[in-house]
């Protein structure tokens, strides 16, 4: 008996109206493997649908995809240059997905597909001669300009440190005289000792000529040149000046010379648009065009760039739509501070494996000052959180007696423990990666900007503000879930909105550990024997005040308001009956009494 | 429409049956682009049978076939210092090999050739027109080798140094362009090696060095005794060529499985510290045999260190044989790079280059004399890195790609690095070398299987008329750049 039998014996209807026709159906088919479900298990659910399909749709698709026809490829020739104005036609194979008919209808209109990536650099078209010429005056003179200016400050530069160089040697001709006149009037055992005297003070002289030697290196181009020169100097400290400003004066000559160089073996149209050329097939990559330059002229890779530069400057400044932008980061270009750019870098790689060292462990060194300077911070503000005393929140009168003293021995040394435990996560936190310690903030209670005083706050934000402290040294993460009521606690409330955010101050009262409702709440004014309650009860029903019902003693909402209200009113309740009883008892006595006296 | 539309952020390929060329001073390599090893690699000598006047009988022969001993036949090299020498037996070795092994339909399949950095437009101009002529190629284009190192190893800007058998070169490569003016060339390559070995196995008396070809039994002996072999029936009139062909190979075999780099430069000023140099590396470690075809071991232990360190210090080898030593005259290993404009470059342009390049490191002591400089390995390419524009220095010293088969020597490249470590300070030096030594072999034509197969490059290839168009100047020097 299946349990179609049965659905038919109670005469339920199935959703389809043709299930034996279907059921039939079902067997001619052959049922889809079930996959994800164990054959037994399945079997048992007989022919009720599962909630979820089960059939496998990969396996259907890949059925599917068996029925589709192989996809043609095709070897088809093609030019990779069709695109092109210029390009010469080859024809190349290769093979593309996809019908021959289908493709040759395509290829018509279509470029080689990688012809996109064959982009060029747009480089500005040379101008004609006469233009070029024209150009090329208003560049050298700008040129001249350039270098006029650049001598004259060559030259101040120069006067300045020859001057420099007369007040050292002065200095140490004084200090020779001294040495001098010292050996004169001393004697010979004395004499020795002002001799190495001079001598050091030569020396040191000579320290701070190489001194200066290596700022001229990192300051200012030709820094070797003079630099050796001047070395030399220090060494001969009783040289004449007058010699030595001969001697600038002829370098300063051959400097300009060297400096004519510069400006010589002008640029013809034919080189320039030489030039231009190799740009444009090179796509401005200098060190090739470099390379590949070979006119027959002596030029360095500046003088090409700057040429090309300053043509180009011209050349966009005289259209129309100028890209001034561009204009100005092509007038960045100076070939001078190029080569000096490149000779410190030629000086920095000049450097040998000692220097390099040397200025590694400076650097190591600096580093370490630095460590020291912030674990200094850090030590001082750990002094600082030792010297942060508690914050009492309660009055000295409770420490006074033995058991007030343990717990606030207890609870400085939780303070302490925590303080501990902050250091050690900050100890743990800095050596991993290179974060760079950080000083701890200094304690709210031990800056002076913290003020102590507490008359706006209500009892309970004070007794909060005294948890809140101590929650600050535990863990971070909690420290920042708990930052939202925190903030809300520093908060100067007033009465009412502490009723409106539902905060209540326990105080003194003993409250049960874990979440309790407050409808289980065992009120005070229930503590009574359970036949007074029974009259309270009583009382309530009688009054039309409305309980739980039975013997659940709740009110039907039991708010704090409600709840507190409830429980004075059950007080008042045994209040009341109590004194019911009092005064029965009272009456009955009385009567008993009159009736004795026999004054009825 | 291509085929790679689909996926062509990953996959710039398109392969269109390029075939690639690479004929180099040893071995000349053949093959399909997109294939990662050529499919020939033949030997760049043929055999010629010297009959006088019978010109039919004049057939040359190449590959395996030249090693099997004939009467009158020759044995005669293709290339030297990596360019053709002998143009006619040049392009049948390259017909024989495109039409019977690699089967070449010449119409669709364009071909791409690997050249060296120092050849002069004249030869280059030969060299494609004779290709144009002599095979129908649809397309061709003249690669530069150390551009296919650079594509092989995927990186654009770098050092490529190609230890090879003629020659010894240090090429920069900037984004895939080699710089002619501060490529640097010597011969103290394989071929120096060869004929060191050369030289010091005639120094040994009594040792009988027979080509194998000539071997019908041996037993094995070690060096100082007499050898004991049997020789086999040849045919009569072998030729001297063919016996020296014979014997290089093994001097080849030699140098491949002997020699080894010494970990310390071998020359000292220091007596004391050269006498316990030379200590350590006689010590029995260091020792090993090697079986000559007569079936005697020579033992060599401190031979094979000095041996290759002259790769380093080429000066260190004298030759006892005076021929050999007027085959290599000192070389400083500069390019004399030719251009139309040759003629008139002024004098000065030369001495301007030299105090251009002669910021090396070690100071000034070195330019005075660097005209009649040696130039060994690591010097020059020291040399190489100090004369290239000092933006580019440091990409291009972190990426030095030691190749070519010379370079396969236990401990070179360790070695390579140490001394360029220390002579440049300044610079992070990092070498790259290829651990599969076919590979190492090969790359200048990996490299070319690549370029070869990169949908971008088809519009890079230059049909017979656009040449002639063009003409050869243009396409030189822009083209084929």
């Amino acid at each position: 008996m299946s349990a179609n039998d049965v659905l038919d014996v109670l005469n339920i209807s199935r959703d389809d109206q043709k299930g034996p026709a279907k059921k039939r159906q079902k067997t001619s088919t052959p049922v889809p493997r079930q996959t994800g479900m164990a054959r037994e298990l399945y079997n048992l659910l007989g022919p009720n649908t599962p909630p979820v399909n089960l059939t496998n749709t990969s396996n259907v698709s890949s059925k599917d995809k068996i029925k589709f026809k192989v996809s043609p490829w095709t070897r088809m020739p093609f030019n990779p240059n069709k695109g092109k104005k210029t390009g010469h036609e080859i024809i190349l194979n290769h093979w593309v997905k996809g019908s021959q008919e289908l493709l040759e209808q395509e290829d018509k209109d279509k470029p080689y597909f990688f012809e996109k990536f064959d982009v060029k650099l747009d480089i500005p078209q040379l101008v004609d001669e006469e233009t070029f010429d024209a150009y090329m005056e208003e560049i050298r003179d700008h040129q001249k300009k350039v270098l006029l200016d650049r001598k004259q400050r060559e030259k101040e530069k120069k006067v300045q440190e020859a001057r420099e160089r007369e007040r050292r040697d002065k200095e140490k001709q004084k200090a020779l005289e001294q040495a001098k006149s010292a050996e004169k009037s001393q004697e010979k055992s004395e004499e020795k000792k002002s001799e190495e005297k001079g001598s050091q003070e030569k020396s040191t002289g000579d320290k701070s000529t190489d001194k200066s030697n290596s700022d001229d290196k990192e300051g200012e181009e030709a820094g070797d040149k003079e630099g050796d020169e001047k070395e030399a100097e220090g060494e001969e400290a009783e040289a004449e000046g007058e010699a030595e400003a001969k001697a600038k004066e002829a370098e300063a000559d051959k400097e300009d010379e060297d400096d004519e160089e510069y400006l010589s073996e002008p640029w013809t149209y034919e080189e320039t648009k030489y030039l231009f050329e190799l740009c444009n097939s090179f796509e401005l990559k200098w060190p090739i065009i470099y390379d590949r330059y070979n006119y027959g002229t002596d030029r360095s890779p500046e003088d090409l760039r700057e040429q090309f530069y300053t043509l180009c400057i011209k050349i966009l400044d005289s259209q129309e739509n100028k890209n001034t932008a561009l204009i100005d980061s092509l007038r960045a270009y100076s070939k001078y501070r190029e080569l000096d750019r490149k000779q410190y870098l030629e000086n920095l790689l000049k450097r040998t494996p000692a220097e390099i060292a040397e200025e590694e462990s400076l650097v190591i060194e600096a580093r370490r000052f630095e460590m020291a300077a912030k674990k200094m911070l850090i030590e001082r503000s750990h002094l600082l959180t030792l010297l942060d005393s508690p914050q009492s929140t309660q009055q000295v009168q409770q420490y006074l007696s033995s058991q007030g003293i343990t717990n606030l021995y207890n609870h400085l040394m939780i303070l302490d423990k925590n303080q501990k435990k902050r250091q050690l996560q900050q100890q743990q936190k800095s050596p991993n990666g290179n974060q760079e310690p950080i000083p701890p903030p200094i304690p709210v209670a031990a800056s002076s900007s913290f003020k102590k005083d507490k008359s706006f706050q209500t009892h309970l934000q004070q007794y909060l503000a005294g948890v809140l402290k101590q929650n600050q040294n535990t863990t971070p993460a909690s420290r920042q879930e708990a930052n939202a009521i925190q903030q809300l606690l520093m908060k100067r409330l007033t009465q009412k909105e502490e009723e409106a955010y539902g905060l209540y101050f326990h105080g003194s009262e003993k409250l049960t550990p874990g979440v309790t409702l407050r409808s289980n709440q065992r009120l005070p004014g229930l503590q009574q024997k359970s036949s007074v309650l029974k009259s309270v009860n009583q009382v309530l029903q009688e009054l039309d005040i409305p309980t739980a019902g039975g013997t659940n003693w709740k009110p039907v909402m039991p708010t704090r308001k409600t709840m507190t209200m409830y429980d004075e009113l059950l007080k008042s309740v045994v209040a009341l009956l109590e004194l019911k009883k009092g005064k029965d008892k009272l009456e009955s006595e009385i009567t008993l009494i009159k009736s004795q006296r026999g004054l009825e | 429409m291509s085929s790679t539309n689909n996926s062509t952020n990953v996959y710039g390929g398109d392969e269109i049956n390029a075939v690639v060329l690479d004929p180099g001073s040893y071995n000349t390599r053949l093959g399909y682009a997109g294939d990662d090893f050529p499919k020939v690699v033949v030997s760049s000598y043929y055999g010629i049978h010297e009959n006088g006047n019978n010109k039919k009988n004049n057939k040359k022969l190449f590959g395996e076939s030249i090693g099997v001993p004939r009467s009158n036949f020759d044995i005669k090299p293709i290339m030297k210092d990596s360019e053709i020498i002998d143009w006619d037996a040049a392009t049948e070795q390259y017909s024989y090999y495109f039409n019977s092994i690699l089967k070449i339909d010449f119409k669709e399949q364009p071909i791409l050739i690997t050249e060296p950095v120092w050849t002069d437009n004249k030869y280059r101009q030969k060299f494609v027109e004779t290709f144009y002529e002599t095979f129908s190629f649809p397309a061709l284009y003249l690669a530069k080798a150390p551009t296919c190192v650079s594509f092989q190893q995927g990186r654009p800007n770098c050092l490529v140094v190609d230890l090879g058998h003629d020659s010894v070169s240090v090429t920069p490569v900037i984004d895939g362009i080699c710089l002619l003016k501060n490529s640097m060339k010597t011969n103290y390559g394989g071929r120096f090696l060869d004929d060191q070995i050369k030289d010091l196995i005639k120094s040994k008396e009594n040792l009988k060095v027979e080509g194998t070809y000539k071997i019908k039994s041996k037993t094995p002996v070690i060096y100082p005794n007499e050898a004991k072999y049997e020789l086999r029936d040849l045919p009569e009139n072998i030729t001297e060529s063919f016996d020296e062909f014979q014997k290089n190979k093994i001097w080849h075999e030699f140098k491949e499985s002997v020699l080894e780099v010494p970990d310390r430069k071998l020359t000292t000023l220091n007596p004391k510290q050269a006498q316990s140099l030379k200590e350590f590396y006689s010590q029995d470690t260091y020792k090993r045999l090697f079986e000559f075809p007569t079936g005697q071991s020579l033992e060599l232990g401190r031979e094979r260190f000095e041996l290759a360190e002259s790769i380093f210090d080429p000066q260190i080898t004298k030759f006892n044989d005076e021929s050999l030593s007027k085959k290599y005259p000192p070389n400083s290993g500069e390019l004399s790079i030719k251009s139309k404009y040759d003629d008139y470059r002024p004098l000065k342009r030369i001495r301007k280059a030299e105090s251009n390049q002669s910021t090396p490191q070690p100071g000034n002591e070195e330019t005075s004399e660097s005209k009649s400089e040696v130039r060994g390995l690591s010097k020059l390419i020291t040399h190489t890195l100090s004369s290239i524009d000092i933006d580019l220095r440091a990409s291009v010293a972190h990426n030095i790609i030691v190749t070519g088969g010379v370079s396969l020597i236990p401990q070179l490249t360790e070695r390579l690095y140490n001394e360029l470590s220390n002579s440049n300070p300044g610079l992070k030096i990092r070498l790259h070398a290829v651990g599969n030594s076919s590979e190492r072999v090969n790359q200048a034509w990996i490299g070319g299987s690549v370029l070869a197969s990169l949908g971008t490059f088809h519009q890079m290839w230059v049909s017979k008329e656009e040449y002639e168009e063009a003409g050869p100047e243009r396409i030189l020097n822009q083209r084929f750049r």
